[in-house]
């Protein structure tokens, strides 16, 4: 039995998560060893600055100060973070911020294309494996999502980049955009971007093998189900049966996996943007790790892991909306 | 009465028979060789009667279910001939239908209600859908048909709005049962075909749809199969009944004729094994041996492997149908050997005449001898109940709960975050002591709140107030303090063990039986050494029944069967050495022939490991049973509250509360003397009322038949009930003097 409002607790949890995850960051800069405060007042000092200028730098590049208490630069730290400051970047000489927002598009646009494509592909390959359950094509398809859902997707990726880049040059081996045309609302641009997106949506693919086993489990469960017999029994049409019935019930449970698979994409996308040399969030945190740009680092950080918080929290908030029965229950139970 | 034994479907000798089924065999080809699951079946069921079918699991009797309405799973063949006579027009030929005459003809003519109602309703969508779909999938007006429908749900005593605009997850088991029924017959079907349908409910909730099922049927005018594992259940309603044994009519007869002159002997055994609450317990014997398996049935008669009678000709004759009304044995062209060819098999065809009674057996003129029913205790018989002297009760409880509460909070609904959320009161304010070798049956309704009163007493449920305690120790503060050095919760945890409801799940399924049983015994038998451990499991497999004991030791828990599960899970818990054992419905999940066996192999555990048990059931027969036994008590518990508290003596021959005296309406009984037990139902609600939301004042009193204004508004506290020991009961009614009998009665008004 559920007890006293989940989605209170759930929602206190997640701001719990967000908070730890500042606060974490803050620690890093600040206080462990060999800290992003540390290095950078090394480092400007070694450039040839005084230190009092050095410390005015990184007062203003970390957002924080380095002389105050340190509860209270604790404090100014989660509120600057909070309203959205995070710092400049070392590398860059720009907002952190303003960094972040530019790369983000991208890597969105990647993602989204991925998860939609991957759960289309595993939810029709699953339905289609459960109706002939057993059959050569259940088979087949079985090994490919087996094998699909083996591979690292960074080593699919790195297959993608030597074959249909390197060896047979259909796709761009890396860039975002392409080059030579004025990005705009324009033919040539957008299929420019979706040239360059392909490798990148295709190595993320590998998702969908998990989708179409999880989708083929759900679709046989429910081909089974007492209340499919009963249905044909009731001569419902074939229709009726497919979408109401079987379609329904199989895809729900997907909601969930859907979801979290999009926070594991986020955490992929370091490797993939890196591979691909696609610019977007992934590779910008990247290059700012080899950089030692701490202020972009922990933005990075910060920011995706609020991504995936919220991700869960929706998927937890909304599934009792989109499956009645994670509601109430009745009281037989007790 | 000795005519008619033709098998011509054109020779309507019946009546008006409504389906003829002839010949119905239904075989799957297996690897390990043909099975059939319904052997060469012919009834003829007569329009407006209601046929019961009983048999245990396993017997083929869903099958005939399937059968009537050719929906057989593949890869199923169904062979034989099955005619439907609707009341005006051409009998149809139900197996030549095509695909889309056979989908117009189920539900319209031939509905059929599942056992599985829980998840008979498609999770993610309304009730009302469910209505809806149906009709327009056949073409019926779905306004009309909708009225039609709210029209049923209230004959069933269900608010017609609530339930069409609820989820099927919010309604309670036999509300979704009932809806079931009224889905059944949205499209107004001649037949109803009934699988099972009260089998996951309570007993009171079972006997409430056994009595609508009798008046929906005048109503609708429809004729019923009714199949079942319980014979006394299908006895109150039936006019005929047939009963299955190894995927074949063995016996079938008018109700009053099998259960006064039952002649096969599997039917006089299952009346036997079956618990109820008028034989003498000694009286009640399982069935020995196990059913046949459907690719290697017997030869000759099926049941001769068990039959107390059998002998050569049993082996090689399979017996036919021989008339019990009238003594002239009918053997009509049988062939010897007939178990080879199904054509030449002889064959139960019923007599049309309904009055008719055939017994499947060589021997059926000396079964009742054989086999008598109530054999040496006739005399002292039903009333004289005398259960076991029981424990002492003086001494210091082992577990003693004092005014223990379990609220639970539920969710609100979506987005809802800070409304008050509602409490269920699963318990409130129950104390009751359990001492040294005792045993306490609690019965009750689903919801009433018995199973978490139970893992409450084992530790299992910590209570919101009140204490629970272990030896005078409270548990949940031991567990707090981390012990006082004389007592650890760990002691108590060991100490207080569960034996669950399904036994499957409490045992791990990737550990073989001898492992998952030396777990136990290497915890708190340290000293045994491997040698010592395997030889105190084989001897305790050998003894609950299960040998050779090695051959079971290597055995993963899939590998056993459902009762082989629940011993193995038995022992286990008993390897712990604990002093009480909470078994939460232990026996409901078997078959009922085998369920008198589980109970003494648990008594008889209790003896030798020296325990005490809290046994939770619905079902008032197997509390009787095991509390009368052991001299236990039977413990009543209704929404939250223990109502009535008592040796099995009282609970069941003088009980006080209404609300007992309604579980004892429920409970069904087989009745050899004749004569109609049922009654009108004592209730006048038949769901439990909101857990959320209690009634105020006594928490019966929207079902009470006796319930007074004084009801309504005071709360009654338990009180000596009767002159027995023991005996307690929360009911105005046990005190003479109670402002309740001059406080006006609130019945009248009522339904
Ligand atoms: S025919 Fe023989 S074996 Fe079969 S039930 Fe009768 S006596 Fe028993
Ligand atoms: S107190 Fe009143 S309502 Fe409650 S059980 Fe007794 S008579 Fe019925």
């Amino acid at each position: 039995m559920v007890t006293i409002g989940w989605r209170l607790r759930r929602l206190a949890q997640a701001l719990f998560t967000v908070w730890a995850v500042i606060t974490l960051s803050f620690a890093m800069i600040r206080l462990m060893p060999g800290n992003a405060m540390g290095a950078m007042m090394v480092r400007f000092e070694q450039q040839g600055m005084s230190p009092a200028r050095a410390r005015e730098l990184v007062e203003l590049r970390l957002s924080l100060d380095p002389d105050k208490p340190i509860h209270t630069a604790y404090v100014e730290y989660v509120l600057n973070t909070l309203q959205g400051d995070l710092g400049t970047s070392v590398f860059h000489n720009e907002p952190v911020v303003d960094l972040l927002a530019a790369a983000l598009p991208w890597t969105l646009f990647v993602l989204s294309w991925s998860i939609f494509i991957s759960f289309f592909i595993g939810i029709a390959a699953g339905a289609l494996m459960a109706y002939w359950e057993g059959g050569k094509l259940d088979v087949g398809l079985t090994s490919w999502a087996v094998l699909m859902g083996s591979i690292p997707f960074y080593v699919l990726a790195i297959l993608l980049l030597i074959f249909a880049s390197y060896r047979w040059g259909i796709f761009p081996s890396g860039g975002r955009q392409p080059t030579g045309v004025e990005a705009g609302f324009n033919i040539t641009y957008i299929r420019g971007i979706l040239y360059h997106a392909t490798l990148p949506v295709l190595s993320m693919l590998v998702a969908s093998g998990v989708a179409s086993l999880g989708m083929r489990g759900n679709s046989i469960r429910v081909l089974g189900s007492d209340y499919l017999r009963v249905a044909r029994l009731r001569g419902l049409s074939d229709y009726t049966i497919s979408t109401q019935y079987v379609a329904r019930n199989a895809v729900l449970p997907m909601y969930t996996t859907l979801l979290i698979s999009i926070g594991e994409m986020f955490g992929g996308s370091i490797v993939l943007e890196y591979v691909f040399n696609y610019r977007g969030l992934g590779l910008l945190l990247y290059e700012a790790f080899n950089q030692r740009d701490y202020p972009l680092m922990m933005g990075g950080f910060v920011l995706i892991t609020i991504a995936v918080v919220i991700a869960l929290l929706i998927a937890d908030m909304t599934y009792s909306w989109v499956d009645p029965r994670a509601g109430g229950q009745n009281s037989d139970s007790y | 009465m000795t005519t008619s034994q033709s098998t011509s479907l054109d020779d309507p000798t019946a009546a008006d028979p409504v389906v003829e089924i002839r010949n119905a065999t239904v075989r799957f080809g297996m690897e390990r060789g043909e099975s059939r699951v319904l052997d060469d079946v012919s009834l003829d069921l007569e329009r407006n009667e209601i046929f019961g079918v009983v048999g245990e699991s396993g017997s083929g009797k869903s099958m005939l279910a399937s059968a009537m309405l050719d929906a057989v799973v593949e890869p199923g063949i169904l062979d034989g001939s099955i005619t439907y006579r609707p009341e005006a027009g051409d009998p149809i030929d139900v197996l030549g239908l095509t695909t889309n005459e056979l989908r117009t003809f189920r539900w319209e003519e031939i509905a059929m209600v599942f056992q599985g109602a829980m998840s008979s309703f498609n999770p993610v969508r309304k009730i009302d859908t469910h209505f809806v779909e149906t009709l327009s999938a056949h073409d019926y007006d779905v306004d009309e048909g909708m009225e039609r429908a709210r029209g049923l749900i209230s004959d069933l005593y269900m608010d017609p709005e609530r339930v069409l605009d609820s989820y099927p997850h919010e309604l309670s088991g036999g509300m979704k049962q009932r809806t079931l029924i009224a889905l059944s017959l949205i499209l107004e079907p001649d037949v109803l075909v009934m699988d099972e349908p009260t089998a996951a409910l309570d007993l009171l909730m079972q006997r409430s749809i056994v009595s609508l099922i009798e008046e929906i049927k005048e109503e609708y005018d429809l004729t019923i199969l009714f199949i079942t594992h319980d014979l006394p259940l299908v006895a109150d309603l039936a006019d005929r009944i047939a009963v299955m044994y190894a995927f074949e009519f063995v016996e079938l007869g008018p109700t009053e004729e099998i259960l006064q002159h039952a002649s096969h002997p599997y039917t006089r055994l299952l009346l036997k094994s079956t618990p109820n609450l008028a034989s003498p317990i000694e009286a009640m014997r399982p069935i020995e041996g196990s059913a046949p398996d459907p690719v290697n049935v017997p030869s000759g008669c099926s049941f001769h492997l068990r039959c107390p009678l059998a002998d050569e000709q049993c082996v090689e004759v399979d017996p036919e149908a021989y008339s019990v009304s009238d003594s002239s044995v009918s053997v009509t062209g049988s062939d010897s050997d007939s178990d080879l060819s199904p054509d030449s098999d002889a064959t139960s065809i019923p007599n049309s005449d309904a009055g008719d009674h055939v017994a499947n057996c060589h021997y059926w003129e000396d079964a009742p001898e054989t086999i008598p029913m109530t054999e040496e205790w006739d005399v002292e018989g039903i009333d004289a109940i005398d259960s076991a002297p029981g424990p002492s009760r003086t001494a210091d409880p082992l577990v003693s709960m004092e005014d223990v509460e379990v609220h639970f909070e539920t969710e609100g609904s979506f987005l809802d975050f800070f409304s008050e959320p509602d409490t269920v009161q699963a318990v409130d304010g129950i104390s009751l002591d359990i001492y040294e070798n005792d045993v306490v049956v609690l019965v009750g309704e689903s919801g009433c709140g018995k199973t978490t009163f139970g893992k409450t007493a084992v530790g299992l449920q910590e209570p919101t107030d009140g204490a629970v305690k272990y030896r005078g120790q409270d548990i949940w503060d031991l567990k707090r303090s981390g012990g006082d050095g004389t007592m650890s919760f760990d002691t108590v945890r060991r100490a207080l063990q569960i034996v669950h409801q399904d036994p499957g799940s409490a045992l791990n399924a990737h550990r073989r039986v001898g492992t998952s049983l030396e777990v136990p015994l290497k915890r708190w038998n340290p000293e045994l050494d491997g040698n010592d451990r395997k030889s105190r499991i084989v001897s305790l497999l050998e003894h609950v029944g299960m040998s050779p004991a090695e051959d079971y030791i290597d055995r993963y828990p899939h590998q056993l069967s459902g009762g082989e599960q629940q011993r193995v899970a038995l022992i286990r818990a008993m390897l712990m050495n604990p002093d009480l054992i909470l078994a939460d419905e232990p026996v409901s999940a078997l078959d009922v022939s085998l369920r008198v066996e589980m109970m003494d192999l648990m008594i008889e555990l209790q003896e030798q490991f020296d325990t005490s048990y809290l046994f939770v059931s619905h079902d008032l027969s197997n509390a009787r049973y095991i509390a009368e036994k052991t001299g236990g008590r039977i413990g009543v518990v209704y929404l939250g509250e223990l109502v009535e508290i008592g040796r099995p003596e009282e609970i069941i021959h003088d009980p006080q509360h209404p609300y007992t005296q309604a579980l004892r309406w429920a409970t069904p009984e087989p009745d050899f003397e004749g004569g109609g037990m049922g009654g009108e139902s004592p209730i006048r609600e038949i769901d439990v009322p909101d857990p959320t939301d209690p009634p105020s004042g006594c928490r019966y009193h929207t079902r009470c038949p006796e319930a007074r204004e004084v009801c309504t508004r005071e709360h009654p506290e338990p009180n000596e009930a009767s002159a027995a020991a023991y005996h307690e009961a929360a009911c105005f009614r046990t005190d003479d003097h109670h402002e309740y009998w001059n406080s006006p009665s609130i019945t009248d008004g009522g339904d």
